[in-house]
Formats: C-alpha cells, sequence, structure tokens
C-alpha cells in the first residue's frame, strides 16, 4: 500500500509514499496516517493505493464507495477534536480525477480474512466490486478529518499503469 | 480502555436497592435525545455516575435514573446509555441492562433514535422490533464482520412486545393523529461514523428496516432472563439517494418531535400492564 497526500488547487502536496510497507496491522499503520491528517493543514484530498483481490473485473478501480466488513472502526474511543463525533463518509470519494479506470465499490475485510468462493459471491450480492484490508479504515480516518478521497485498488500481482501515476503526478505539482 | 471506576452489577442493585425498596414494574431506558415519561409524580433522581460508577460522554445522553409512578406503577427511567463506540467494552455498556435484570425488573422498554432503511417509512414514525442484526459485538473485531452478515436476523418479539403492538394499535384507532407503529428489524452497527450509501443499499438487501448504534446488547442481556425486553426505535432520518445526510443535531430534533407519542405509548402500555 502507498499513499500520498496532494492538493489539486495548487496548495502544498505531501509526499508520504512506500511509508507503511511491511505493516502488519491497521493499528499501527493507522497511526502513521492518522498523524499525516491531524498535523497537515494544507491538503485536503488524499491518495491511497491499495492492494486487493475477489475482483468481478480483474482491473484497477477507483473506489467510489465501501462497505465496512472488518468488524472494527478506527474511530471507536474518545472523540479526536480534528472531527465530529458522528462523522458522514459518505461524498469523500474522488472519483472524477483518474478518468482512465473504473469505478467500483470496496468490500473492506478484517486482514488476513480470506472469504470462500461462497463468501465471495455473497459479497458480491451485497453490492461490493471487489475487496482489500486497509483501505477501508484509513479513509474513515480520513472523512473525520475532513478530507476527500482517492481510492485506487489493484488487483494483487498487477501493476499501477504508469499513465495513472504521471495523472496522480501532475495533479499533485500543480 | 480502563474501566476502573465501574461498579459491579451487584454494587448497582444494592445502590438500587437502598434508595427504592419495591423493584419497579417497568423501566425505560431513552437513547439519543428522546424525552418522555417526564415530571412523573413522586419522582426521584440519581445520576449515573452514582449508580453505575461511570457516565456517559455523548450529546442528548443525560446519564441519569429517576424514579417515579405512572398510573400507580413505579417505573425507572434511564435517560442515557453507553456504547461500544465511546471505546467502553461489553461489560459497560451491557451493565445497566445486567442491574435491570438482576434487581428482577419484570418489564423493560428499551429506545433509539435511527435511520430508516425501509422506504416506506417517514421520519417520526415508531418501529417496534421484531427482530435485529448484530453487526456491533466486540466478537467480529476478531473475526471480521462477514459472519455477522452471512446470518440473519435475530428474531426478539415476545409478550412484552406484542402488548406493545396492541396498545399502539388502540392508540392509531382512536386518534388519527397518532401514527400506526411500524414493525421491523432493527441493524446495529458499530460506528460511530454513520452508514455509506453502499452500506445503506447492503442492510436493505439484508431486509433491514432501521439502522442504528445501540440496543442491540440490552436485548441480547434480557434474552433468556426474567426481563421482557421491547425495543422500539425512533425514526429520525429515512436514508435516500437523494438526500443530505443529517447530522447529530437534526437526529436530536427529529427524536424531539416523535417523543410525544412515544410518551403516550409508554404511559398506555404500563398502565394497560399486568
Amino acid at each position: 500500500m502507498a499513499f500520498t497526500a496532494v492538493s489539486l488547487k495548487g496548495a502544498r502536496r505531501i509526499d508520504y509514499s512506500g511509508g507503511a510497507d511491511g505493516f502488519e496491522r491497521f493499528d499501527s499503520f493507522g497511526d502513521r496516517v492518522v498523524n499525516l491528517l491531524r498535523t497537515s493543514t494544507g491538503s485536503k484530498v488524499l491518495v491511497v493505493i491499495d492492494g486487493g483481490f475477489g475482483f468481478a473485473n480483474a482491473a484497477p478501480h477507483v473506489v467510489r464507495d465501501h462497505l465496512n466488513l472488518t468488524g472494527g472502526n478506527p474511530l471507536v474511543g474518545p472523540n479526536d477534536s480534528c472531527g465530529e463525533r458522528f462523522p458522514s463518509v459518505n461524498d469523500i470519494y474522488v472519483t472524477d480525477l483518474v478518468r482512465s479506470l473504473p469505478t467500483g465499490v470496496a468490500a473492506g475485510l478484517k486482514p488476513g480474512v480470506v472469504p470462500s468462493d461462497k463468501e465471495l459471491e455473497f459479497i458480491r450480492e451485497m453490492g461490493a466490486d471487489f475487496c482489500c484490508y486497509n483501505l477501508v479504515p484509513t479513509m474513515i480516518v480520513a472523512a473525520h478529518a475532513g478530507w476527500r478521497v482517492l481510492g485506487i485498488v489493484v488487483p494483487e500481482g498487477e501493476r499501477l499503469d504508469a499513465s495513472v501515476l504521471a495523472v496522480l503526478n501532475d495533479a499533485g505539482g500543480k | 480502555m480502563v474501566e476502573t471506576l465501574v461498579k459491579s452489577a451487584n454494587q448497582a442493585v444494592e445502590f438500587l436497592k437502598q434508595v427504592s425498596r419495591p423493584v419497579p414494574d417497568a423501566a425505560i431506558v431513552l437513547g439519543s435525545g428522546v424525552k418522555v415519561l417526564e415530571d412523573l409524580p413522586g419522582e426521584q433522581s440519581f445520576s449515573y455516575e452514582q449508580i453505575f460508577g461511570i457516565s456517559p460522554t455523548i450529546v442528548g445522553h443525560a446519564g441519569s435514573l429517576t424514579f417515579g409512578r405512572v398510573d400507580g406503577k413505579l417505573v425507572a427511567v434511564l435517560r442515557g446509555r453507553f456504547h461500544l463506540y465511546e471505546g467502553h467494552d461489553w461489560e459497560v455498556v451491557t451493565l445497566p441492562a445486567r442491574v435491570l435484570v438482576e434487581w428482577g425488573v419484570r418489564h423493560l422498554y428499551l429506545t433509539n433514535a435511527a435511520g430508516g432503511l425501509n422506504k416506506d417509512y417517514r421520519v417520526g414514525d415508531l418501529m417496534l422490533l421484531d427482530g435485529y442484526r448484530d453487526h456491533l459485538s466486540p466478537h467480529w473485531k476478531q473475526t471480521g464482520l462477514l459472519p455477522a452478515v452471512m446470518a440473519p436476523a435475530h428474531p426478539c418479539a415476545n409478550e412484552l412486545s406484542e402488548h406493545v403492538w396492541r396498545v399502539g394499535q388502540q392508540l392509531s384507532g382512536s386518534d388519527p393523529e397518532f401514527r400506526p407503529l411500524q414493525r421491523g428489524v432493527y441493524a446495529a452497527l458499530l460506528g460511530p461514523s454513520y452508514e455509506t450509501l453502499a452500506e445503506i443499499e447492503m442492510l436493505r438487501r439484508l431486509q433491514a428496516d432501521a439502522v442504528g448504534m445501540s440496543t442491540v446488547p440490552e436485548l441480547k442481556t434480557a434474552a433468556g432472563s426474567g426481563t421482557l425486553a421491547a425495543a422500539i426505535s425512533v425514526i429520525t432520518n429515512v436514508w435516500s439517494d437523494d438526500a443530505p445526510i443529517d447530522g447529530h443535531e437534526e437526529v436530536l430534533k427529529a427524536a424531539k418531535a416523535a417523543s410525544e407519542r412515544l410518551d403516550r405509548l409508554f404511559r398506555a402500555a404500563i398502565a394497560a400492564s399486568a
């Protein structure tokens, strides 16, 4: 997983790519994201690139919504004053920046849960187009902090096309 | 979360026995912004801090237990509850319900503010729970939520909820201003973030009628005990693809508007109970 914060209207850009490599648990990874979100005041779009599986259509997708099936929520506990106690996590997805990719609904699973074929079929019946482990909690934290999110989920073993990365780079450099 | 100051259920029961020798005929737990059974004859109030050693942290949850009389019957009105999303563990969240069960309260009425998933519902409707979906229990954090989502809803209708239903029918039959009760399945999610539109669609496919972040811990606690529990959701918004999503302030406002009907329902149900 890699993530970077970019501004789309000429504000500053924060690179954080690769900082989460090798994490084992979301808790430790989440701290890094939370710190990034809470200490930054200039940028409002978080770009999250995550690996995924169980695709109905095996291609990189831009996330347009999510199902939180992790069984947890990173906002449980005393509320951090950077956001509301009961944040809305709708309308946080940036879907028009990368037009070359299809959009889809992400099912966020608990890390390590590997759904059976029957479970995968059920997940799709519930409206998800693919599964991933870490993107959904990250999105919830970002929404709580008032950020919008561009989420891209790439099938495991595939690489994101360089043209997509170029679009992101151009947007961040404006 | 460290909960070292929280009293045990036994300690809380002992406290309540000292301040109210008779066991109340009924107890009512009020959720976000729900205001009913106020200014009862013979009122006597105690804070949750006094009884349980801890107070709710959420706006709209006063954190008090008031004894009073309804049609001569002793009732205990619990204003506010503890939630898992506050960081409390299951023991704390279920503490008030465990105390009421252990104390021997026969009838427990639960309320909550809920989002309407059923497209036939209107803001301000009262929904009697026939069943619930448990998407919030702590063990889902260990397994992930998939088993919960794939499981059927738990039925929770009982003698008390049927009594409430009959009283509601009588009220709506005699007063056109009293909206008929709805009956449906309540989906309890962990929160505190509100549901996404995709999650709302998923819950609709699972045939849930309303969604909130509470009540199921109390229903599970009372199940199989000598305490009959009936739960009512106050529908404070109805999810729609087109409508803006209200915040907590709007939830409190809508809950207040429906409270008058809920107040009449509870007073009639308690008065008519055996």
